[in-house]
């Protein structure tokens, strides 16, 4: 937005910059933090690279129609060479086109874990800081129950109950992603709540609703930033340990996880088919935890200092 | 600084701790060689008469002993707890003379009685291999003439008899109901114990880890491989990764490991001192068509898909070692023929055959389900997407837990349009396989096809009770050239039999019809320093 | 302190109970048929049927269920379909290899991870420091399942320095039992041989699982470090000219070591989980390979068993990692 679009007959508003400068001061503390900082730039990078991968996938793939099952019975795991820099797999695909378009694949499945996770987790956890008394115990026990098992083993549990299959996969973590969530912004509200600001907008006559929009979620949303950052990476290899365990995608679709699964009976004479999926995931999820991190220093300032 | 240079020195001295001196070659017991089996799936109960796959059965055969026993290739019903049987005229009375020195390990005596009550138990448990006579014997019906003799009386003649006598094993009674809890014939005990007279005993049961049997010393039919050959024992070794497996054969941990990869065992071929053995199997491998329900109930669009299937393809999975069916039967099967008209690929057929039907078009999209896990499978569905691609049919693939996947299987209604199945025939009596094609089988998983033809039905009910074989012959060609035509399933491939050993390891003899990866161990040994 | 134990168990007792009725819910929902994979690939429908009457499968799902938590009271688990055995028997078993592979990386994690820690504190912001940094993150990065048989393939494919897998040699007897704990039991024995064997079996697969518990553990502490060596009192010896090192060592370790045995509590439960991916890989005959095969056969009253068990490890150590809280800081008691 530019001076011209503002009204002419209101030139004491002051201008966008002006309107915003102590956040636009705060953003470029930020940025300058953030790129002072080679581990965070170093996950950004990769979490760049692994978006771009993940929309134009199909477009960079050097053999696309490897990626939706077509089989080259005669070019059965070749070496890495020019034509197929990462080798070819057990029907003669291209393993780096799988590689690529299983970004997508990864993508989906972290951002719809995360989201879900969040959008259950969030709310309840609102709740339960807002409301306490009974509501926040009801709450707050299903999700110590939740969390009084590992994960990833309640995952298994669900999968192994549903049967196999990516969607599964994603329900299964979903499953058991909120109840982070929860306790995350359980603890932040109940600490909000208590403030003088807040308490003072409720003595004002605030609507609970304007309270939660203006005060609560405001300050949780920081500490849901970076959980979220970190989430992505984590639900991405919780994935592929479900699809490693047989549990994952169902095939021709490309999934990381699935192809280590397949690749480690073709250890270690055809090492390039496990290595390649095995770094791929390692990357990605290297880029957001760095990324969490990185976001973590600079948004927190409790630990900006650590 | 000082503090560097303990720490290198605790390193250094924990590395040359662990590293294992030279890797012994063989597993010894008491001077004696142990042959170490390593393979990809566990022994979870040992009793005869609750359950069977190809380790269960693997092991069972060496602590028990039964009537008769399969032996070569192909394979001949020999001998052995009995050492002659006659049958009556009308096929009905079997009657078995015992050897009279055959003894339990623990030296009773194997007499009529144990073989009655073997068979009780199997009947009566209604477990394992139970299906086998449960439709002809009943327990009452089994008469202990002397100590040595017994006699069957079957409800019906019943031809396909002898030939599952070798897979009922006999248990001591006397044990055995030593270690009954609450009249469950001893089941909990024989779980993870035996009670047998076979050429071995258990000696360590460590589930999900090993189980090794210890050579009875005076087995009482004697070893094959002469007493200073003979082995201490066998350890079965639980190896779960194919990697791991190559890797201890390679290192001489394992002395024959099976289930390795169609590429590995390419590669093992190449390495000296290890010895593949590679035989044409009974198993067959065939997509199962929903013939009830659904776009494959329609016998063009069946015949069209089994044309556009790129068979060569199938045998490139397995590397060359598979052969493509020619018939429903396995080769083999007594009575087996090349039917002519067993599909191939050939697109053109296969677009006029799809023009017949009523999608004509192609536009359907149709599930395969396999096995999770099972490599060769999934693969085929990957060729089944890729050659069906052309016909515009689209293949959804659904990997499957085998429980899920046979549930799915029972009914007519939720069977799945496409199903890959693995079917190891139990003998080599053509009815074995035929009745999968009997309606009565319908709800088992090698009859998720839901095949009916009447014409069929007959005349395998009549074969099955007829006891002149040239008859029965020409029924069961009939019946095989019926089914090509029919069309219920792919009719896929015989993928051989593969085991990678030490060449030291002598003594492996194969017989068609155990299951895939099962080795006789009685004649194993080793030929080693 | 009494009291506050009380309470714990308590609730140790009621969660271990909703765990239980939410993972008998969960794999109910579908449609397996296990019976039917136990009874053989032959069996007619009346021998399955025998089977599912003998596992009692045949009755109403609701009435299976207050069977299974009936049960559950009195400590029995149910029946494994596919072994037949008593699932608490099988756990008994398999418990303690888990409990050792879990225990050996643990000390691994906190033998390097809190001095790494320390040295990252003290050098913040330096070379040092940022190569750690990567380092650990990288380590929580890191799939198990593929660093495992990336480790595997070159220490004991390649370099034959290893074993390839497994818990013991095959001909190698375990030790009469005293603890179930290998190692302990060797070393309690005498065995020197068979204790060598063993260690040499448990170092792949423990420092696969330490890797992701060595990465948090040396972020806590080098985070506790910091902000303890920032704090006043620290600040104050230094300008008493007190020795540095002696500083770090006695003063800021201490205080960063509650933190970190947090950190560690945390850590253990989400290793047990971490079990079902390197057991697999190694073969290792723990909990965690039991619940996958038996998840992968639908078999799941095993699966309902080993969720319970590490549920009741995980509220376990965490109960103890609140009482030694509570012990070191007793403000701490009276705020819960």
């Amino acid at each position: 937005m530019t001076s011209a679009d503002l009204p002419a007959t209101a030139p004491e508003i002051p201008s966008f910059r002006e309107r915003h400068a102590s956040t636009i001061r705060q953003w470029r503390l930020y940025t300058h933090l953030f790129a002072g900082s080679f581990s965070s730039m170093l996950g950004l990078a990769l979490v760049v690279l692994f978006l771009i991968l993940a929309i134009f996938g199909p477009v960079l793939a050097p053999y696309p129609e490897d990626t939706t099952g077509a089989v080259n019975l005669s070019q059965r795991l070749l070496s890495p060479s020019l034509a197929h820099p990462f080798g070819t797999d057990e029907m003669g695909a291209d393993i780096l086109s799988r590689i690529i378009v299983g970004a997508r694949t990864s993508l989906w499945i972290g951002l719809i874990i995360t989201g879900v996770g969040a959008g259950i987790g969030v709310p309840l956890g609102i709740i339960a800081g807002y409301h306490g008394g009974f509501t926040r115990a009801v709450i707050m026990r299903v999700t110590d129950l939740f969390l009084s098992v590992p994960g990833l083993a309640l995952a298994l549990t669900i999968v192994a109950a549903l049967g196999p299959g990516i969607t599964n996969c994603v329900i299964a973590l979903s499953l058991v992603w909120w109840p982070g969530y929860v306790r995350l912004v359980e603890s932040k509200t109940l600490s909000v709540k208590e403030e003088l600001y807040v308490e003072s907008a409720r003595a004002l006559g605030a609507s609970t609703p304007w309270i939660l929009r203006r005060h609560i979620l405001p300050n949780c949303l920081t500490p849901i930033i970076v959980k979220a950052s970190m989430d992505m990476g984590m639900a991405i290899l919780s994935a592929a340990s479900l699809g490693f365990i047989g549990l994952g995608a169902k095939p021709p679709l490309p999934e990381w996880g699935s192809m280590i699964s397949v690749a480690r009976t073709y250890m270690p004479d055809w090492w390039w088919y496990s290595l390649f999926p095995g770094l791929a995931i390692f990357l990605t999820v290297l880029g957001f935890n760095l990324l969490g991190d990185g976001l973590r220093d600079i948004l927190d300032p409790r630990s900006r200092s650590r | 600084m000082r503090n560097w240079i303990y720490g290198v020195a605790a390193a250094s001295l924990i590395v040359g701790m662990l590293q294992a001196g030279p890797a012994e070659a063989f597993e010894r017991v008491e001077g004696r060689k142990v042959v170490v089996f390593g393979g990809r799936q566990a022994i979870p109960v040992l009793d005869p008469h609750v359950r069977y796959d190809w380790s269960t059965r693997m092991m069972q055969q060496a602590v028990y002993d039964a009537l008769v026993k399969y032996e070569g290739n192909p394979a001949e019903i020999k001998p052995w707890l009995a050492e002659r049987w006659e049958t009556s005229e009308d096929g009905k009375t079997w009657t078995f003379h015992l050897t009279g020195n055959a003894k339990f390990h623990n030296g009773d005596p194997v007499d009529a009685e144990a073989i009655r009550y073997s068979f009780e138990r199997g009947l009566k448990l209604n477990k394992g291999v139970a299906w086998m006579l449960k439709d002809f014997l009943t327990p009452e019906n089994i008469e202990v003439v002397d100590a040595r003799t017994i006699r069957f009386k079957l409800n019906s003649p019943y031809s396909a008899f002898l030939s599952f006598l070798p897979w009922w094993y006999v248990v001591n009674p006397k044990e055995v109901k030593a270690n009954e809890v609450d009249g469950d014939y001893g089941q909990k005990w024989l779980t993870d114990h035996a009670a047998g007279s076979g050429p071995f005993k258990l000696k360590r049961w460590e589930p999900n880890v090993l189980y090794e049997v210890e050579a009875v010393a005076d087995y009482w039919k004697g070893w094959p491989q002469r007493e200073a050959n003979r082995p201490g024992g066998v350890i079965y070794r639980i190896i779960r990764e194919p990697a791991a497996q190559k890797a201890s054969l390679q290192r001489g941990e394992a002395d024959i490991v099976e289930g390795l990869t169609p590429d590995d065992y390419v590669q093992m071929a190449r390495q000296r001192g290890v010895t593949i053995q590679d035989y044409p199997g009974m198993t067959t491998f065939s997509i199962k068509f929903n013939t009830q329900q659904g776009p494959t109930a329609d016998k063009n669009l069946r015949k069209a898909i089994a044309h556009a299937l790129d068979y060569d393809g199938l045998v490139q999975i397995y590397n060359g070692a598979a052969k493509l069916q020619t018939s429903p039967f396995p080769d083999a099967i007594r009575g087996h023929i090349s039917v002519p008209s067993v599909p191939r690929k050939d697109l053109a057929k296969a677009k006029e055959f799809l023009a017949k039907s009523q999608h004509p078009q192609g536009g359907v999209t149709l599930e395969y389900y396999h096995v999770a896990g099972l490599e060769e499978a999934r693969r085929i569905g990957l060729l089944l997407l890729d050659n069906l691609a052309p016909l515009n049919i689209k293949v959804d693939l659904r990997p499957e837990q085998w429980p899920n996947m046979v549930a799915k299987g029972a009914k007519v209604e939720t069977s799945p349009a496409m199903t890959s199945v693995f079917v190891t025939p139990i003998s080599t009596d053509p009815d074995a396989v035929a009745y999968q094609y009997h309606p009565n089988s319908h709800g088992q998983y090698f009859a998720m096809s839901f095949y009916n033809n009447r014409d069929v039905t007959a005349k395998i009910d009549t074969a099955r009770r007829t006891s002149d074989w040239n008859e029965r012959a020409k029924l069961y060609a009939e019946i095989q050239t019926q089914i090509v035509e029919d069309q219920p399933e792919v009719f896929g491939m015989l993928q051989n039999r593969r085991w990678a050993h030490r060449d030291y390891l002598k003594g492996f003899v194969f017989s068609p019809v155990r299951f895939t990866g099962e080795v006789d161990l009685y004649p194993l040994w080793i030929d080693a320093k | 302190m009494v009291l506050f134990t009380l309470r714990k168990v308590a609730v140790l007792i009621g969660t271990m109970l909703g765990l239980a009725a939410l993972t008998f819910i969960i794999t109910n929902v579908a449609p397996g048929d296990p019976a039917r994979l136990v009874a053989g690939p032959d069996a007619t429908n009346d021998m399955v049927e025998t089977i599912r009457r003998e596992y009692g499968l045949d009755r109403p799902l609701i009435e299976q269920f207050l069977i299974y938590m009936g049960d559950l009271l009195t400590g029995d688990l149910g029946r494994s379909i596919v072994s037949t055995r008593s699932v608490m028997e099988e756990l008994a078993r398999y418990v303690p290899a888990t409990l050792e592979l879990v225990l050996v990386a643990m000390t691994l994690g906190i033998l390097i991870g809190v001095p790494f820690g320390m040295l990252s504190a003290v050098y913040k912001d330096r070379f040092i420091d940022q190569v750690t940094r990567i380092l650990s993150i990288s380590g929580v990065a890191l799939p198990a399942f593929w660093f495992g048989i990336l480790l595997q393939l070159f220490f004991a494919v390649r370099l034959e320095l290893l074993p390839v897998s497994g818990r013991l040699p095959l001909t190698a007897l375990a030790p009469e039992p005293i603890t179930h704990l290998l190692l302990v039991d060797t070393l309690l024995r005498g065995d020197f041989e068979t204790f060598r064997e063993a260690l040499s079996h448990i170092i792949l697969p423990a420092i696969v699982l330490s890797f992701p518990c060595l990465a948090s553990i040396l972020r806590v502490n080098r985070a506790e470090m910091i902000e303890v060596l920032q704090s006043d009192y620290i600040v104050a010896a230094r300008a008493h000219g007190i020795d540095s090192r002696r500083i770090v060592m006695l003063y800021a370790l201490k205080n960063a070591l509650l933190p970190t045995i947090a950190m560690i509590g945390l850590r253990f439960g989400w290793m047990l989980g971490s079990t079902v991916l390197v057991e697999t890989v190694f073969d290792w005959p723990g909990i965690g390979l039991y619940a996958v095969s038996s998840a992968l056969a639908s078999d799941f009253k095993p699966v309902v068993g080993v969720t319970l068990v590490i549920g009741f490890l995980f509220m376990i150590t965490n109960m103890l990692v609140d009482l030694a809280y509570a012990w070191i800081d007793p403000r701490l008691r009276s705020a819960r």
